[in-house]
Order: C-alpha cells, then structure tokens, then sequence
C-alpha cells in the first residue's frame, strides 16, 4: 500500500484551493466581521458540482469518492472554516440521510437538488434538553392522518435559515427514549416553520447558526425518512460520516494556520536571523506538521473505509476526536509564533485560532467521540437507571401552552396576543374593579421588579383598567417598594390568584410567586428577559421591554369606552396538555399475568427501559413466573 | 341426602351452597353466600367436572353416590385448580381408585403443591385435545389467567355444553334454582356477578378476551360456570357484559362518588356535587364512603360506571387511608378508561388532590378533569361557583 492520494484527489484538491483563494479569502475578514454568509461562493461551488461530492451522478452529485469530499472540505476551512462547515453541513447532514435512507421518491424530490446544489440542506438533532444525549428529545411529531403534526425548538442548527431541506428528529413514540425517535425531511416556508435568533459565535461567523422552531408543522407522511423509531440509528449514522467532515474542517483550520505560521517565521527576524532558525520555533513547526500528517492519515483512512463500504464508525471518531485536539493545539502554536501581531483582528491566525474551537464540540463533542471509541474498544458499558430514565419535571404552574409571540413587529406581537385571549373566550368590554380582591378577581395584572420607577405603575394601571382587571404584584413591590398594599401580592404566602387571566408584567417567576398562580386558567407573561422562569409558566408570552409593550397592549385592548360590569366569574378552562397515547404494545403473561411494559422494561432482567416486546432477547424469560417469552400475548 | 339437578337427560348439576361463609377467599364479603358448581355427566363413562369446596364435601359426596347409582366413577375432569373447587380431588380418589383425573400439565403440577396424592391416575391435556366419552366427544381449551393459569374450559361438542370454568360465574347461593332464567338475573345477580369478575378476573381483561375469541368459534348453547346460574338461553346478554368488562368500557354513562370523611364535612361536599349533578339533569349518581363499603363492592362499581369522583381528606399528609386502599386495588385489577374529577380536603396542607391525581394518572387510559376543588376545612357558599364549575366540566365530558 502506498499512502498518497492520487492524481485526481490532487487535482481537485488544486481547483478548490484556486477558488478558496481568488473567491473565499478576499472575502473572509468580512464576512468574519459582519457575521455574513457567503452566498455568492457558495453558488459558484454548486455551479463547479462541489455541493454533491459523494453523491452519484444519477442523483446529481459528482460521483466522487470520500477522500475528494474530504479534500474539498479542508481546502475551503483552509481558508475560511465558516465555509468549510457550510459544505460539511450541506453534504453529510443534510444529503447523507436521504442518500443512505430516503426512498427512491425522495431521493429524486430531495437529494437530486441537494446535490447539485440549487437547495442547501442542514440538520436538526439538537435541542435545549436534548445534547449529546439525544434521549432527551423534546420536539414531538403525532401522526394525524396524512400528515405528522411537527412541535418544538432545535438549537444551534448550521445552515438554519439559509438551507431548503432540513432533517428534523423528533418524537413519534414517547417515553421509550432514543427508540422513540423518527427522522422527517422538512421544507422551508412549510405553515409553522420559523427561525428563531441567529446566533453571535465566537468562530466560523460566514456560517450561519440558529433555531428552528416547529408549530404544529404538518409533515406529510411521505416525508418521514425510514421507518417510525429509527431516528437515532438514522441520526448516528449521519453524524459518523459527518465527523469526516468536521474533522477535514479541523485539518483544514490547523493547515492554514500552520502554512501562515511557517511564513511569517521565515520572515520574522528576531536576534539577527529569521525565527524559523529558533530551534524552539523549529521544533514548534516540526510538531505542527507531525500532527498535520498524522490527523490527515486519520481522516483520509477513516473516509476510505466509508468509501469501501467497511465499517468506520470509530475510526471516523478518531479522526474527529484528534484532528480537532490537535488543531486547537497548532492554531494556538501558529499564533504565538505570530506573536502580537497575530493577536490582532484581520489576521489569519486570529480568525484560525477562534474558528477551531467550535470543532472539538459539535458533530459530538470530542468527549462523545472518546465514548465512541472507548466503547468499540470495551463494549458498551452497562446503563443505570438515572441515566435511562427520562425526566419529565412539569413547571410549578402545571401544564401550560408556552406560546411566545416572537414574529413580527411589537404591536403585531402584541396583537396576535390580543388575538389569541379573544379566541380563548375574553371579553374585553367587562371589567371588575382595581381593587377586587385578589382571591375574587376574575382577571388580575400584576407587578413585578421590572417596573422600576413608581411613576411607571402608571402604565400598570392603564393596562388593568383596558383588561378589567384588578391589580397585584409580586412580593417586594409591596413589601420593600410598596408600590401596592401587602394585601395584594401574590404568591404562596399571599394572596392566591384562582381567577381566569393573569399578566405577569416584569415578574421573572420565582418559585413563591408560581405556586401562588398555579390555579390560574391562562397566564400572560411580559418580560424583557426571555429567559425568564415565568416564560416556562405561562400560556402566552411577550419578550419586551414593559415601557414599550404595557402601553401598545393597553392600546390594543381599549375598544374606546368604559369597561361594563362584569358577570359573576366562570372558570374558564386551561390548557391541556395533549394526551400522546403510547403507541407500543402491552403483552401479558399466560404464566401469571404480568405484564410487560416498555415503558418501564425489566430492570432484573437487565431489560432496558424503552426496549419493544419484539426487541426483547429470545431467551428472555417471565421475570414473575419464568414462562419463556412464547406464553406471552398481546394486549 | 342428595339433592342434584337435571340440566340435560344425562348431565346432572351435583353442587351445592355455602351461606356460613363470611368471606370469599378471605377477602370479598358474600353476605347471600355462594354455590359450588360441580358437574356429573352419564355416558357409556361417567365423568365429574371439577369438584367443590371443602365446606360442603359430605353434601358433594352424597350427590354424586346419588346420581351415580351402582356405577362407578371413570373420569374427573379438573378444569381450574382452586381450592374452592378443586379441595375435594384427593376425597374422590380415595372413594373411586380408578378414576382418571383429566387436567392440564400445570394444574398436574399444582395438586403435588397442594399435596394431593393422585399418583399416575392423570391424562394430561392440551388446547385442542379431545376425549369421548361415549356418546358425548369434549374438546380442551386451554384459559391461562382466566384467572389462574392451569385453568382450560370443556366444551361438549356434542350437545354444546361449555363447562367454562371460573369464567362466567357469580357470588350468591342458588337457592334451589340453578338456570339464568329461573331467577330474575338483571334485576337480583348482576351486581354480584360484577363484583365476581371484577374482583376475581378483573385484571385479567387481555386474557379474558382472548378466550371470548375462542369462544366465538364454537357453537356455544349452554354454559355451565363453577359458581352460580347455568346459563341455557339469552348468553348474548352476559357474553356482552363480559365483553365489555374485559376490555374495561363501563356499561352505564353516570357519576360514582367515592368519598372518604372523617367529620362530615367532605362528605357535605360530595353531596353538594351529587345534587349539582342531578339538578343538572345528570341523575344517574351514586354515592359511597370509602371507610364503610367493602372495596370489592367499589371496584365493581367503578367498572359500572364512566365517570368517578374521588373527594379524600387529607391524612398524615397523604390519602385518606381507604381510598388509598381503594386506589391500589383499582391500580392491582387494572381498570382503565375512566373518567375522574377530584375533590380534596385538607385543613393546614391539602395534598389528596396532588396525590390522586399522581396515582390516576399512572393508570391506563384514565382521564382527570382538570377542574379541581381544593376545600379547606369545609365547603363555604363561596366554594359554590368552583363546584359548580366542577359539575358542568363532568357533564362536558359525558358528551
């Protein structure tokens, strides 16, 4: 065997570094700067047929093998490691699924324009609860007739917004863990399918990074890619090949830090010689370009394995794992030969050394990458409990509909909140008095910290007036502000709110407050933190300043004349929580009639929890009777 | 003196009552007691069909000797092991030596538990196998956990006799009666034939139905159960309460009121929904408290109806002692389907609410309304518009 790539390789290595360099590079520190895209590039590599490398031709891609992909990975993260994860993203996250698991119908609908690049693709796995551990998958999807109804938020997703196709993991058999999880393809602009915020990062800023989030987005059946429950095995396949990617983006990164560093050392004369002649310089570049060779022979080995079709999980973890280790470390050896001047912003190393960092994380973190190995290497280590269980901790107001008006203008926001408390049954031509009390008020608009200054409880009492409601606050405002008498805060050691509409206006919703509104039908939360605890507990909810929003939702409830009395209170109803009916089957013992659910599996038998009765080991036995697993049927 | 009944011209009904019995299995109350059911059938062989309890051997031993004449006894088929049925095996073996004892391999195993001597006087069968006995061929099907799991039915392929085990049967003594149509059924012995397979079969609803299935193969035109009436005409009727209860659908559209006092003053509650409910037009309400009716009796209720509504005090910061019993017996027979609304009571930390809840909703397919009541102490007018509020969320439901 010989370990050189070949002509070919070398020949396509030659034209993308061509293009990274006349098309990329002018462009870098700029779109560095302005956190921008590169969309004019990234057209002119479709236009060169580099955005389906290993794709085959039949399905519009280059026909290329791994290594090419590779290739054309490192030489763009040469230059700019923003753009190398667009393709790295474009090709092994978004195009890799449909190409490996898509049926011959999606694979015409989406991978064909994925591959020749006229669509850009992206992939959504992780979520707020749901990391390295994608059991904790929140995001649900509920076949309703033809279509899966989509629900939930992906974050830190490459490619969010500027991609066409996305894969999206989400739920369709609750609370057996990854087992219950299924993969869709999904458009952009499909009804319900919006960006949330485009995130500021540290690094590999021409690469665009944000949420998805999912309302009621109905998925056609068609769409769901592979069969119901193999969502995790689709997911860590993808992201298998994916670390080739990740880690051609690393080497990529280290390479032109390392060809930056050699540069300048030859340049930089320091004691009357050129650095480069410093042994400890020396030595530093030496070290520099082992590694280089060394990650590189991971990578381009890792990708002939893929490409032959052999078994390559591990070594494509090893590839990521230590290209991306040992990038951190030439990028920081590429900089201190530098020295301040590569400290500076504009410089290439400066960019290299901020862009590196994010590729010991994502794909998998190299800790995730080290489980990989480690466990190719010793077998799976044994689960407990506590990590196999799936926490389901409920908000202290119980079940609520946590819909955050976020689109739009403030005073569409606010309208669409109008909208929404119309649509739930409020009438805003009532009202009851400022000052119901607490525990007899049908409505109540309270006060938090938020307010700030007294003369502001101006705009709390407008707003009371417009919604009919009487006001409250949270503890301090009445007892260290005493904007409000004590009689009239809310909370567990004050007065109880049993009413139908609570706003929360500046309350961030510590635990005392909660447990006093929990008996509310519908909360209204206004805060300027989105991070607020009363978001996670209320039913509608507005991020924004108060000085801004009291004013345009006091606006937006008055109907222009005085509020008439208000009827004796009905008890309107709260939201509940969509019941999701498990969908696997129960089987019970002829035996004895114990039943197996799972749901919760069999701890004795070292059955874990989530594993399907047809999943279960033939030698499984009745862990009540002992009745071998034939005696059992199905509920 | 023997005292039997014809149920065809050669099969003879040689069974009998006990109303000396306080508790069945020494849990459910039986305050009309019950019958032991045995079957004695004369072909060119003759052949008993399980045996009795222990309690009335001698009045057992005397009927069979009655019908038999000078014959001799050839065959005991022991479809269901139990002692209430199966006590008497070792006596009959020891008056007919060289009878053939005809059971499952599992109900083989469970006479050595129970130390009965029967040697290798055995003819182990199987689902499907069948024996003839002359005139009359019978098949074996086999009724795991129905509801225990050597239990098998007989079926007489010849006349369309079902001797069907524990399945079917009733609380009650007969009373000199023994077919379905000798006795007003819908009016005098569903609600103990209720409170028989809820509290006996109950949880056994998927295995249940498995057996209806087999039974809805064959051509069934008698059913002679161990405990209770032999049904000879109208099966459709309780093949269809039995369909229903194995698969846990209530058979009436009403409100069950469980409440669990310690001063009255939950119970003034209970009774303030009750009457809501009715006023309403919902009439079909019925209360019990919790610390004075037998569980059994409130478990065969709660299969009854389709809506149930829990109010508890609050005790040692947990649910009323009883209705938590009642809970966990719920959660043991597996009920499921039911609609809940929920009233708690607490003077310094009402938690029953919290607590039923939790437990409810940890059963299958149970709904829990959300509007809740929360009574401190006792109920106020003020409380009014909330209860009533509670009232009109059941009626929703039941649209």
């Amino acid at each position: 065997m010989f370990f050189k790539t070949t002509e070919q390789h070398e020949n396509l290595r030659k034209k993308i570094r061509e293009f990274a360099e006349e098309e990329v590079k002018p462009i870098a520190f700029l779109l560095d700067q302005e956190n921008k895209f590169p969309s004019e590039a990234i057209k002119k590599l479709a236009a060169m047929g580099m955005m389906g490398l290993p794709y085959p031709k039949k399905y519009g891609g280059a026909g290329l093998d791994i290594i090419s992909y590779a290739i054309a990975i490192e030489e763009l993260s040469r230059v700019d490691g923003g753009t190398g994860v667009i393709l790295s993203a474009h090709t092994s996250l978004g195009g890799y699924p449909i190409a490996a698991y898509g049926t011959e119908e999606q694979k015409n609908k989406y991978l064909v324009p994925l591959a020749k690049g006229e669509k850009i693709g992206a992939f959504g796995l992780t979520e707020e609860n749901a990391g390295s551990d994608a059991g904790g998958t929140e995001t649900t999807a509920v076949l309703e007739g033809d279509y899966y109804i989509l629900n939930g938020e992906k974050i830190f997703i490459t490619n969010a917004g500027e991609a066409d196709i996305y894969i999206i993991f989400a739920v369709t058999t609750p609370n057996i863990g990854i087992r219950g999880i299924s993969a869709f393809i999904v458009e952009k602009g499909w009804k319900g399918f919006i960006f949330g915020k485009h995130y500021d990062k540290m690094g590999i800023r021409s690469s665009v990074t944000g949420e998805l989030i999912f309302n009621d987005v109905k998925v056609p059946k068609e769409n769901l890619l592979g069969k119901e429950g193999e969502g995790f095995k689709i997911a860590m396949s993808t992201l298998d090949g994916g670390r080739i990617g990740i880690a051609a983006q690393a080497l990529g990164i280290a390479q032109g830090a390392y060809e930056h560093a050699l540069e300048y050392s030859k340049e930089r004369i320091q004691f009357g010689k050129p650095i480069c002649q410093q042994q400890i310089v020396a030595f530093k570049l030496a070290d520099m370009a082992t590694k280089l060779r060394a990650a590189r022979m991971l990578i381009y080995s890792a990708a002939e394995l893929k490409e032959n079709h052999e078994y390559y999980s591990m070594e494509a973890a090893m590839a990521k794992q230590y290209t991306s280790d040992v990038c951190l470390e030439i990028v920081n050896d590429a900089l201190q030969i530098f020295g301040g001047s590569g400290y500076m912003k504009g410089m290439e190393v400066e960019r290299a050394y901020r862009d590196a960092k994010i590729c010991t994380i994502y794909e998998g973190t190299n800790e995730i990458q080290r489980l990989v190995i480690s466990s190719n290497i010793i077998g799976k280590m044994p689960k407990n409990d506590s990590v196999d269980k799936i926490s389901k901790k409920q908000p202290a107001t119980g079940y609520r509909k946590k819909v955050i008006f976020k689109e739009g203008t403030s005073k569409e926001r606010v309208n669409a909140l109008v909208e929404a408390l119309k649509e739930d049954g409020y009438d805003f031509t009532v009202g009851i008095p400022l000052d119901t009390p607490i525990s007899k008020a049908e409505r109540v608009v309270s006060v938090g910290l938020g307010i700030g200054e007294k003369e502001n409880m101006k705009l709390i009492e407008d707003l009371a007036v417009q919604a009919g409601a009487a006001i409250g606050s949270s503890r301090p405002v009445a007892e260290t502000l005493k904007y409000v008498p004590l009689n009239r805060y809310v909370g567990m050691s004050g007065q109880k709110f049993k009413g139908n509409l609570y706003v929360a206006c500046g309350i961030s919703g510590a635990a005392q407050h909660l447990k006093g509104i929990k008996d509310a039908s519908t909360i209204v939360a206004i805060n300027i933190n989105p991070n607020a605890k009363i978001f996670k507990n209320a039913d509608y909810g507005i991020v924004g300043d108060l000085m801004e929003i009291l004013p345009l939702l006091t606006a937006a409830l008055d109907n222009g004349e005085a509020k008439k009395e208000a009827p004796p209170m009905k008890k309107m109803k709260r939201a509940v929580p969509k019941k999701v009916a498990p969908t696997w089957k129960y089987h019970v013992c002829n035996g004895c009639g114990y039943e197996y659910n799972p749901g919760v599996g069999d701890p004795e038998g070292e059955v874990n929890t989530g594993t399907l009765f047809e999943k279960l080991p033939e030698e499984w036995t009745c862990p009540a009777c002992g009745e071998e697993k034939d005696m059992f049927i199905e509920v | 003196m023997h005292c039997v009944r014809n149920i065809t011209e050669d099969l003879y009904w040689v069974g009998g009552n006990d109303r000396r019995l306080a508790l069945f299995e020494n849990i459910h109350p039986i305050p009309r007691g019950v019958s032991y059911n045995s079957y004695l059938l004369l072909d060119e062989k003759t052949v008993l069909f399980d045996t009795v309890d222990w309690s009335i051997c001698r009045q057992f031993l005397e009927n069979i000797k009655g019908v038999l004449g000078d014959r001799n006894l050839d065959y005991m088929v022991i479809n269901h092991m139990e002692p209430d049925h199966a006590a008497c095996i070792e006596e009959i073996i020891l008056r007919y030596p060289n009878i053939k004892v005809v059971c499952t391999e599992k109900a083989f195993l469970f006479m050595n538990q129970f130390g009965f001597c029967i040697q290798d006087n055995v003819i182990e069968v199987k689902e499907g196998d069948t024996v003839s006995f002359g005139k009359h061929n019978v098949v074996f099907v086999s009724a795991p956990m129905v509801h225990w799991p050597e239990a098998m039915v007989t079926y007489d392929t010849t006349n369309g006799v079902l001797f069907s085990a524990d399945a079917f049967g009733s609380f009650g003594a007969l009373d000199g009666k023994l077919f379905n149509d000798e006795v007003n059924f819908d009016r005098d012995w569903i609600d103990e034939a209720r409170r028989y397979y809820t509290n006996i079969v109950g949880k056994y609803g998927p295995h249940v139905q498995s057996l209806l299935k087999k039974a809805s193969s064959i051509d069934i035109k008698m059913i002679c159960p161990l405990h209770g009436p032999v049904w000879h005409n109208d099966l459709g009727y309780f093949l269809d309460k039995y369909d229903k209860w194995s698969r846990y659908e209530p058979e009436e559209k009403g409100v069950m009121i469980v409440y669990g006092t310690m001063y009255g003053n939950t119970e003034a509650s209970a009774n303030d929904l009750a009457t809501r409910l009715v006023k309403k037009g919902m009439t079909n309400v019925v209360m019990y408290d919790v610390s004075n009716t037998h569980v059994s009796y409130l478990i065969s209720e709660t299969f009854k109806y389709s809506h149930v509504v829990l109010a508890s005090v609050t005790y040692n910061l947990n649910i009323y002692p009883p209705m938590l019993n009642y809970l966990m017996d719920m959660r043991a027979l597996n009920l499921q389907k039911r609609t809940f609304s929920i009233i708690e009571n607490g003077s310094w930390a009402p938690q029953s609410g919290k607590l039923m809840r939790e437990l409810l909703s940890n059963m299958k397919e149970m709904t829990i309304l959300d509007n809740e009541m929360s009574v401190s102490s006792s109920m106020k007018e003020e409380d009014g518009d909330l209860m009533d509020s509670l009232a009109d969320s059941i009626l929703e439901s039941m649209k």
